[in-house]
C-alpha cells in the first residue's frame, strides 16, 4: 500500500490551519494517520511553516509520495533540495 | 502527476477560505469533492478510486465547484471584505496596545475591537445562510 504525505485541514472556521501528515493511500477519511511531520499556518502574516526535517527525509527516502501541496511546502522549506542531494550521494 | 499546479499551496489556501464563506450555497456533491480534494488533500486518482468514477469526472467536479466558489466571491466579495476587516482590526489592536492609557480602559478598547470582528463574521453567516442569491 502506498504511503502518502499530505496536508490535513484543521483549525477554526475562516482560520484554516494545516497539519502535514503521513498516511496510507487507502485509509478512509476518518482522520487516522501514521505520523505528523509538520504544520502550516497560512493565516499568520507571513505564513508559518514548521517541518520536522529528519522525519520528512526519512519518509521520502522510504518512498512516501508527497502531494502537490506538500511538495510545495517541502520545497519552500528546503527539504526537497536536501532529499535530492542525499539521493545523489548514493 | 500530470496536472501539477504551479502553486498548489496558494490555491488550496484560497479555495478552503472561500469554502468557509460559501459552503451553505454549494450542493452536497460539490461539498464532498471539495472536501476530499482541498481539506484532506487526496489526489484525483484516490478520490476516483474511492467514489467509483473516473479520474476525469472527479477533475470536472472539482473544477466546476471551484468556479462556483469564485463566482460567488466575484459577486459578494465576502472573503476580500473579511480580510480587509482582519487587517484593520490587527492594525487598531497594535495602535491601542501602544497608547499610554490606563490598563482597564485599554482592555475595554481591545475587547470592543474583538467584538467588531465577530459582528462582521456573524452577519456574513446570516447572509450565506439565506442562500437565495
Amino acid at each position: 500500500m502506498a504511503v502518502r504525505i499530505r496536508l490535513k485541514r484543521m483549525g477554526a472556521h475562516k482560520a484554516p490551519f494545516y497539519r502535514v501528515v503521513v498516511s496510507n493511500s487507502r485509509s478512509p477519511r476518518d482522520g487516522r494517520f501514521i505520523e505528523e511531520i509538520g504544520t502550516y499556518n497560512p493565516v499568520a502574516q507571513p505564513a508559518q511553516v514548521t517541518i520536522d526535517e529528519e522525519k520528512a527525509l526519512k519518509w521520502l527516502q522510504t518512498g512516501a509520495q508527497a502531494s502537490d501541496t506538500v511538495r510545495d511546502l517541502l520545497s519552500k522549506a528546503g527539504v526537497l533540495k536536501k532529499f535530492h542531494e542525499l539521493k545523489q550521494q548514493k | 502527476m500530470t496536472t501539477h499546479e504551479p502553486d498548489a499551496l496558494a490555491k488550496t489556501t484560497r479555495i478552503n477560505l472561500l469554502f468557509d464563506f460559501y459552503e451553505p450555497l454549494l450542493t452536497e456533491k460539490q461539498r464532498t469533492f471539495l472536501k476530499y480534494y482541498f481539506h484532506d488533500d487526496y489526489s484525483l486518482g484516490e478520490i476516483a478510486a474511492e467514489s467509483g468514477i473516473s479520474r476525469q469526472a472527479v477533475y470536472e467536479h472539482v473544477k466546476r465547484a471551484e468556479q462556483v466558489l469564485e463566482g460567488y466571491e466575484a459577486k459578494l466579495n465576502l472573503l476580500t471584505k473579511h480580510e480587509a476587516m482582519q487587517r484593520l482590526a490587527a492594525g487598531l489592536e497594535r495602535q491601542v496596545a501602544e497608547l499610554p492609557i490606563d490598563h482597564t480602559f485599554k482592555q475595554r478598547l481591545l475587547d470592543d475591537i474583538e467584538q467588531l470582528t465577530k459582528t462582521e463574521i456573524t452577519c456574513v453567516t446570516e447572509v450565506t445562510n439565506h442562500g437565495g442569491i
